[in-house]
């Protein structure tokens, strides 16, 4: 594993995070997109690419050269990805409480669960995504010039 | 990390020069990455006890030699 195989893996993993939950939001939100995803099977591939992704970086680091696992993900590396899982989760927190908020639960139905079962994990993702994407790009950044 | 470690005084980048290092070489040598040791010298991030005995034993020096509480 090198840092440009990371920053690839989870930046790809972040941006189709973001694409993801912007096409769930904007369809949930009632703004017309003028094409769809036909296809349902096609709303794995974020969860896909997450459980790949971290699949190799696991593999990588306890399979691989255990120098190269220790610089890469020594303790300085280690506490931004946990600032990075805390920011997560209080957006996140915020964010569902914000959604369960605007639900209108005087005429809960069956397709206002479903609803906000997608603009949760629409939202999750989007929080994450946009995370991924800045941590990668960020420590890619920092790498070759920090 | 502490509260006010940017009170925290180092030495480090004067006695990795005075060793004749690169970042890189005494990253190599401490099993860390090289923006570790640039944000150490920066003051940025403050080391573990491991790292910071790591980076001595590396120098040939004491850990009191390269930070100090002001």
């Amino acid at each position: 594993m090198t840092y440009f195989k990371r920053f690839l893996i989870v930046f790809i993993c972040g941006i189709v995070q973001i694409f993801y939950a912007l096409y769930l939001l904007l369809n949930q939100f009632g703004f017309d997109l003028s094409w769809h995803i036909d296809n349902h099977i096609f709303m794995f591939i974020p969860g896909i690419l997450v459980f790949v992704g971290s699949g190799i970086l696991t593999a990588s680091y306890y399979l691989g050269n255990t120098k190269n696992s220790n610089i890469l993900y020594d303790e300085y590396t280690a506490l931004r990805y946990y600032k990075i899982a805390a920011a997560g989760y209080a957006l996140n927190g915020i964010g569902i409480f914000v959604l369960f908020s605007i639900q209108d639960w005087a005429n809960w139905s069956f397709q206002s669960a479903n609803d906000m079962i997608y603009q949760v994990a629409a939202f999750a993702w989007l929080t994450f995504g946009i995370l991924l994407t800045i941590f990668s790009a960020g420590d890619y950044k920092e790498y070759k010039n920090g | 990390m502490g509260k006010h470690h940017q009170n925290l005084l180092n030495n480090l980048e004067e006695l990795r020069k005075k060793a004749g290092l690169t970042q890189q070489e005494l990253s190599e040598a401490a099993e860390v990455s090289r923006k570790s040791i640039n944000a150490i010298e920066n003051g940025i991030y403050v080391p573990s006890t491991v790292l910071a005995l790591k980076i001595a034993k590396t120098l040939s020096c004491k850990v009191e030699d390269i930070f100090k509480l002001p």
